[in-house]
C-alpha cells in the first residue's frame, strides 16, 4: 500500500513536472525575448514559390549557396495563400524568419513604414547590385525612410498568350489595336473556340485584376492607374466606368467558364486549344509541360488610345528581410548572393526559364519568347506591377469581389463600383 | 474527544493537494491557451487594427458598422440558413438512414460502412473531391449531359444562385453518416418488448415510430442537436475550400467572412468583432437549448 502510494505520488510529481515544463515551453515560445537570441546558424528563407519547378529552382539556389561555405540558408516553402496571410504575423513576431520572397514597391513600403524591414542600403553599394538600373533602385527604396529595403532578383511580363500552332490552324494573326483584337475574337468565336480564357475561379480570382489593370492603363494611363490604387481617385469615377465600357466590348468573347476555373485549369484549356488566348503572366509556364513551351507565344495587350503612353505590367520579384532578424550579417550575405548573376542564372535554368533576371550581366533563357518579352518591357514608356503590388494585399479582395461580380452581372456595374469604393475606403482609412 | 472529532472533520473536508492539482493544472492551461486569447479577441473587437501598427480603440464602432454592412447581413442570413438546412437535413437524413439500416440483414454492415465512410475523410479533402465533381467539365455536368439534361449543366460553384446549395451538399454528405451512427446507437438501446407490445395492440409502423421510437430517442436527439449546432456554426473549411464565400459573397458564412476580413483585408479589429458575434450566437443557441433540456429532465 505504501509502495503504491509512493509510486502514485512519484507519478503525479512527474506528470506535474511534465505539465509545468510544457506550460513553460509554451511561455517561452510566446516570450519576445526568447529563442531568437541565437545569432549564428543558417539564415531562414521563407518562400512562397510552391509550384514544382519554382520550388526545385529555389532548392538548387539554396544548395549552391551552401556549397560556398558558411552557415548557409534553410529554405522553408509555404503555400502562396498561407504565406500571404501569414506575412504580417511573421514580420511582427519576436522571432521571425529572416528573409522572405516578396514584392517591392507599395507592398514593401507598407511594411517599411512600420520599421519592419531590414535596412539594406549597404549591400546596394556592393558590386552585385551596383549595376542595377535606376528604375529598380527607385522601386526598392522606401519612400518614407529613403532607405533601400528590397533586393530584386527577377521580373516577368504579362501578355496575351496563345499557341502558335493553334493560331496557324485557325488562320489568325496577332492583333495590334483594340479593333483588330475584337476582329480576332470574332473570327475565333466563329470557329467554335472560346476566344479569351480567364481562370478567375477557385482560389485565383485575382487573375481578373490583370484585365482591369491593362484596360485602365490603356484607357486612363499608368499614372492615373497608380493614383487610383493609392486612393487618390474613386472607383465610381467616370474614368473607371470607361474601363468597363471597353471591357463590355470584349466580355462576350470570354470563356463562359472563366470565373468557374482557376488559372491553372484555364491554362490547360489554352494549351488544349479550347480557348484561343489568355492574358496571363509568365509564371503560368512553371506548371506547363516543357514540350508546350516551344509552341507558346504572346502579343502585347492591344493599344486602345494611341495618345496614352504605352505601359506594361512587369511585376518584379525578389526578397526583403525582417528588421528583427538576429542574423543581419548572414542575411546580407545571402541577399548579395541572390542579387548576383550566378544565382539568378541558376534559378532560371532550373525553373521554366520564362522570367527575366534583374542583374544586368545575368543571361536569360534566350528563347525567342523571352527575347520578345524583354523587348516588350524595355520598349514600354512606363511599367506597372500588378493590382495588389501597386495598391496593397488588403485591397485585392475588394477587386476580386467587384470584378467577378461584374463578369456575372455586367448590367449592375453602377452599384458594383459604388460597393467597391465603399470597401476600398475601409481599407484606405485604416 | 471533541477535539479529536473536529480534527477528523477538518481532515475530511480538506481537499487533497493531488485533487487540487488535477483541477488547477488543467484550469491554468485552459486559462492560458483558451480564456486569455478569447479575452484578447474580445478586446481586439473594440479596436481598429491592421495587424502591424498598434491597435486603436474604437469602442463599439465595429459592431455599429455591422449594422450597415450588407455582406455581414448576407453572411448572417446564410449562417442561419446553413443551420436550418445543414442541421435539419442531416438530422432527418441521418435518422432515415439509421431506421433503414437498423435491421440486421446480410450485407447491412457494408451499407453502414459506406454511409459512414465520408466521416473518415477530412472536410478539406472532401471539398476537393467535390470541387472536381462540380467543375464545368466535371462528373456532375458530364452525367447530366449523358442522360440528356444538357440544359441543366451549370457552373455550380461560380453561380451565385447555386454556390451556397452546392457547398451544403458535401457538408451534408459527410455529416449524415455521423448522425446515422448516433441514431443507430440510440435505436439499439430501445427495448424490443415495447415494439412487441405495440404490435399486439395493433399499432401501425407509423404509430410505432411516433409513439415509441421518437420518444425513446429523446436523449440521442439532445446529442445530435448539440453536434449539429456546433458543426454548423464552425462550418468553415468546406466553404473556404470550395468557394471562399464567393461568388461575390453569395455563399459567405459568418466564419468565412470573419476569416477574409481579418486575414485577407487585414481588418483584424472588425474580424474579431465578427468572431465575438459568432461566439455569442453559438453560446446563445447551445445554452438556451441546454437550459431547456435540463428543465425538461427535472
Amino acid at each position: 500500500m505504501t509502495a503504491f502510494n509512493a509510486t502514485r505520488r512519484r507519478f503525479l510529481v512527474g506528470a506535474g513536472a511534465v505539465g509545468a515544463g510544457a506550460l513553460l515551453s509554451g511561455c517561452v515560445t510566446q516570450s519576445p525575448s526568447a529563442s531568437g537570441g541565437k545569432s549564428g546558424g543558417p539564415v531562414t528563407l521563407q518562400s512562397n514559390l510552391s509550384s514544382p519547378q519554382a520550388k526545385t529552382a529555389m532548392q538548387a539556389v539554396v544548395a549552391a549557396y551552401a556549397e560556398r561555405g558558411g552557415d548557409g540558408a534553410r529554405l522553408n516553402t509555404v503555400a502562396a495563400e498561407t504565406f500571404r496571410t501569414q506575412l504580417p504575423t511573421y514580420l511582427t513576431s519576436a522571432n521571425p524568419p529572416d528573409v522572405y520572397t516578396w514584392y517591392p514597391g507599395s507592398v514593401a513600403e507598407s511594411y517599411a513604414k512600420k520599421d519592419l524591414l531590414l535596412d539594406l542600403d549597404d549591400i546596394w553599394e556592393q558590386p552585385e547590385l551596383a549595376g542595377y538600373s535606376d528604375a529598380l533602385k527607385k522601386l526598392c527604396t522606401s519612400a518614407s525612410s529613403g532607405k533601400k529595403v528590397f533586393v530584386p532578383t527577377s521580373y516577368y511580363w504579362w501578355g496575351m498568350f496563345y499557341r502558335k500552332s493553334n493560331f496557324a490552324k485557325w488562320g489568325v494573326q496577332e492583333p495590334r489595336t483594340w479593333d483588330e483584337f475584337l476582329d480576332l475574337c470574332d473570327k475565333l468565336k466563329s470557329k467554335g473556340v472560346a476566344p479569351i480564357g480567364l481562370g478567375a475561379g477557385g482560389d485565383t480570382p485575382w487573375v481578373a485584376s490583370a484585365w482591369f489593370d491593362y484596360l485602365d492603363i490603356r484607357v486612363n494611363g499608368a499614372t492615373y492607374h497608380r493614383e487610383l490604387l493609392a486612393g487618390k481617385h474613386r472607383f465610381d469615377d467616370p474614368e473607371v466606368r470607361k474601363v468597363f465600357d471597353r471591357w463590355d466590348e470584349a466580355r462576350p468573347y470570354f470563356d463562359p467558364n472563366g470565373t468557374a476555373i482557376p488559372f491553372q485549369d484555364a491554362t490547360t484549356a489554352l494549351l488544349q486549344g479550347r480557348t484561343g488566348m489568355m492574358l496571363i503572366g509568365t509564371f503560368f509556364a512553371d506548371a506547363a509541360p516543357k514540350d508546350a513551351l516551344d509552341d507558346l507565344d504572346f502579343f502585347q495587350f492591344p493599344i486602345i488610345d494611341p495618345k496614352v503612353p504605352v505601359a506594361e505590367e512587369a511585376p518584379t520579384d525578389g526578397y526583403f528581410a525582417s528588421a528583427r532578424t538576429k542574423r543581419a550579417d548572414g542575411v546580407k550575405e545571402l541577399l548579395r548572393y541572390l542579387a548576383g548573376a550566378e544565382s539568378q542564372e541558376l534559378y532560371l535554368k532550373n525553373s521554366s526559364g520564362t522570367a527575366l533576371p534583374t542583374h544586368p550581366d545575368a543571361k536569360d533563357a534566350g528563347t525567342p519568347l523571352v527575347l520578345k518579352g524583354r523587348k516588350l518591357i524595355e520598349s514600354a514608356e512606363d511599367v506597372t506591377q500588378f493590382f495588389n503590388r501597386d495598391s496593397s494585399d488588403a485591397l485585392q479582395p475588394t477587386a476580386d469581389t467587384a470584378l467577378v461580380h461584374y463578369l456575372a452581372k455586367p448590367k449592375e456595374i453602377g452599384s458594383i463600383l459604388t460597393t467597391w469604393q465603399r470597401g476600398a475606403q475601409k481599407i484606405w482609412s485604416q | 474527544m471533541a477535539l479529536i472529532g473536529s480534527a477528523r472533520r477538518s481532515r475530511a473536508t480538506r481537499v487533497p493537494p493531488v485533487v487540487l492539482a488535477f483541477v488547477l493544472v488543467p484550469l491554468l492551461a485552459e486559462a492560458f491557451w483558451v480564456f486569455w486569447p478569447a479575452m484578447q479577441g474580445f478586446y481586439l473587437s473594440l479596436t481598429s487594427w491592421d495587424g502591424l501598427a498598434a491597435p486603436t480603440f474604437v469602442g463599439l464602432g465595429n459592431f455599429s458598422e455591422m449594422l450597415h454592412d450588407a455582406v455581414f447581413r448576407t453572411a448572417a442570413i446564410n449562417t442561419v440558413l446553413w443551420l436550418l438546412l445543414f442541421g435539419g437535413l442531416s438530422a432527418v437524413l441521418g435518422l432515415g438512414a439509421a431506421l433503414l439500416l437498423q435491421q440486421e440483414r446480410r450485407g447491412i454492415g457494408f451499407y453502414r460502412a459506406a454511409l459512414f465512410l465520408p466521416v473518415v475523410f477530412s472536410l478539406v479533402a472532401t471539398a476537393l473531391v467535390w470541387q472536381a465533381m462540380y467543375q464545368p467539365e466535371g462528373l456532375i455536368n458530364n452525367v447530366l449531359s449523358a442522360v440528356g439534361l444538357d440544359g441543366w449543366r451549370h457552373a455550380w460553384l461560380a453561380d451565385q444562385d447555386t454556390a451556397f446549395y452546392a457547398v451544403i451538399v458535401p457538408a451534408l454528405w459527410r455529416q449524415v453518416g455521423y448522425v446515422m451512427v448516433l441514431y443507430l446507437a440510440g435505436l439499439k438501446g430501445i427495448d424490443p418488448v415495447l415494439y412487441e407490445a405495440a404490435k399486439v395492440d395493433g399499432a401501425s409502423r407509423l404509430q410505432q415510430f411516433r409513439h415509441i421510437t421518437l420518444p425513446q430517442l429523446r436523449s440521442v436527439n439532445a446529442v445530435v442537436l448539440s453536434v449539429i449546432v456546433i458543426d454548423s456554426l464552425r462550418s468553415f473549411d468546406v466553404v473556404w475550400a470550395l468557394t471562399r464565400g464567393g461568388p461575390y459573397h453569395s455563399s459567405e458564412l459568418l466564419s468565412t467572412y470573419m476569416y477574409s476580413t481579418a486575414f485577407q483585408s487585414l481588418r483584424l479589429g472588425y474580424g474579431s468583432a465578427l468572431a465575438v458575434v459568432i461566439f455569442v450566437l453559438a453560446f446563445g443557441v447551445i445554452a438556451s437549448y441546454l437550459v431547456r433540456a435540463f428543465r425538461e429532465a427535472d
